[in-house]
């Protein structure tokens, strides 16, 4: 099992509609605010689409966004 | 010197009049005149000494953010219209509901003159007055005030009642008598959903409770912080202050706050106003401004605080407080800064446009602020990603959160600063009314929005 942070759809399977391909997970960084997050997330591998799942946008992601805001 | 105009009230009919802020060495007077009682100036501002200048702190530009569901129509004008009306310029950071008239100290300093024996409010009542709140102000934050919330019994129902509602933090304001006394109380406050509590703390010692509540009190509110702490529940301690009685003690407080542990999340201060019950004439008040504030944090704190480190908020009006978040050393001391706290996000919230500040966005920061700050601190975080070490490396209990508040009375009030007030007391009818005018009262005891018969609260 990976040890590396993947965060995977909530559900379903997901294509760009751009670029009609399936999205893969593809290790992103994601910059908020001057601060940077190494995560694997699910991408479009040809446009670099990248989707947020729900559970995280309004999870860990929500929490981080609030204590950088803080400060 | 001019520096500004504004509005305030007369002090002796709370009519509307003209008011000017002036220059006088280091000190800024409100001074207004009634065609009918005369001319009457109060010191808002003391900045000598290196402290932020009046000038410079009230600077910021705000965008206003108007109720999305006025509850009454402009027809006097601010700010007798409040419930609020359309032309209020600041959204709720923080709802108040008195839950009851009943107060078991009665001090000689009370912002509301608790004590008097009414009713309590019913259930169904302290429904109604959420509701509106919810209505008016969403997922605000929620402070269960009075009187002395914990004099009623139902008081873990209420909580769950506020819980249920989707209050973004529920909070209750208390002298702490009946959690320092009553075993298992505050575990109970804690099961019911309670998030953090706004704790009366008035010094470390008993020559600070003797004249502002009329007892010792030290050694209960010691076992009250205590019990929050096995609880697991957030203290933020609450400190109004009294020049010539406890001014001295505010870096004696903040040693005292921070070697609590980290469920004690803050210190704040409520330099004293006139209004309601106080033992002074209005006029001749012992008043301590902000910078003043500033000034005794800096000398008594061990070189800990500098008063730079103090930011003006963005949510409720620039002259209305200060406050920074600082992390929290190993030994128990104060680490460096982290910048805006509570209701000053400015830093972060306008970026290098630290001069135009959106209140919609202040608000919802601060907000957010309070229920993540002011709450006990939790763990079980998974650490295999990188938002979970950053949520862990940088949570809430690895800070602490130092502020002020300086509350309007009928001398300093100004009409500026009520128009942008983000918290508001639920009246029992469900109107919202900025917190200092629904306390203000006149010369003679004139309340300008409390009625008598709902005319209570607690002076921490």
């Amino acid at each position: 099992m990976s040890l590396e942070p993947n965060f995977t759809a909530d559900d379903g399977d997901w294509i760009c509609s751009r670029c009609g391909v399936p999205l893969e997970q593809i290790k992103v960084q994601a910059l908020y605010m001057h601060s940077a997050f190494d995560v694997i997330l699910p991408r479009c591998p040809s446009c670099g689409l990248t989707l947020i799942p729900q559970s995280l946008a309004e999870g860990k992601m929500a929490e981080v966004e609030a204590l950088l805001e803080d400060k | 010197m001019l520096l500004a105009c504004t509005q305030s009230l007369c002090p002796v009919c709370l009519r509307l009049v003209d008011a000017e802020y002036r220059r006088e060495g280091d000190t800024v007077l409100l001074r207004k005149r009634c065609p009918e009682h005369g001319t009457f100036e109060v010191p808002v501002w003391r900045d000598g000494r290196g402290m932020p200048s009046f000038e410079a702190w009230r600077r910021s530009m705000r965008i206003p953010a108007y109720p999305a569901h006025p509850a009454t129509d402009v027809r006097q004008g601010c700010p007798f219209d409040c419930g609020l009306c359309p032309d209020h310029v600041q959204h709720t950071c923080t709802g108040l509901i008195e839950v009851t008239m009943r107060c078991s100290l009665g001090c000689p300093v009370c912002y509301a003159r608790s004590g008097a024996g009414s009713e309590d409010p019913s259930l169904a009542a302290l429904e109604k007055q959420m509701d509106a709140l919810s209505l008016a102000s969403g997922s605000c934050n929620v402070q269960l005030s009075g009187g002395e919330p914990t004099e009623r019994d139902d008081l873990p129902e209420i909580i769950r009642m506020a819980k249920r509602k989707g209050f973004a933090l529920v909070q209750v304001n208390t002298n702490g008598l009946r959690l320092g006394r009553e075993k298992g109380y505050a575990q109970s406050l804690k099961d019911a959903g309670l998030d953090s509590v706004y704790l009366q703390f008035d010094g470390v010692d008993d020559d600070a409770y003797l004249p502002l509540r009329g007892r010792a009190l030290l050694a209960l509110k010691q076992a009250a912080v205590d019990a929050c702490g096995r609880a697991g529940l957030g203290v933020v301690l609450v400190c109004t202050l009294v020049r010539g009685i406890n001014d001295a003690q505010t870096g004696d407080l903040l040693r005292y706050a921070l070697k609590q542990g980290s469920h004690v999340r803050g210190l704040h201060f409520q330099p004293v106003s006139s209004f309601g019950r106080f033992p002074w004439e209005m006029d001749s008040a012992p008043r301590i401004t902000l910078p003043e504030l500033m000034a005794a944090l800096e000398r008594q704190s061990g070189g800990m605080v500098k008063a730079e480190h103090f930011h003006a908020p963005s949510c409720e009006h620039p002259l209305c407080s200060f406050s920074a978040v600082y992390g929290r050393k190993a030994d128990g001391t104060l680490g460096d800064p982290l910048g805006a706290s509570c209701c000053s996000g400015g830093t972060t919230l306008a970026g290098e446009r630290a001069d135009m500040v959106d209140n919609a966005e202040g608000s919802r920061i601060s907000r957010a602020f309070t229920a993540t700050h002011w709450t006990s601190p939790h763990g079980g975080t998974s650490l295999n990603d990188a938002f979970s070490r950053f949520i862990a490396g940088s949570g809430a209990d690895r800070r602490f959160t130092l502020s002020a508040m300086a509350f309007q009375d009928a001398l300093s009030l100004d009409v500026e600063r009520v128009r942008g007030c983000c918290i508001h007391v639920v009246a029992p009818d469900g109107r919202l009314i900025p917190f200092c005018l629904y306390n203000l009262t006149s010369l003679d005891g004139f309340s300008l929005y409390r009625s008598a018969s709902a005319g209570t609260g607690d002076a921490s």
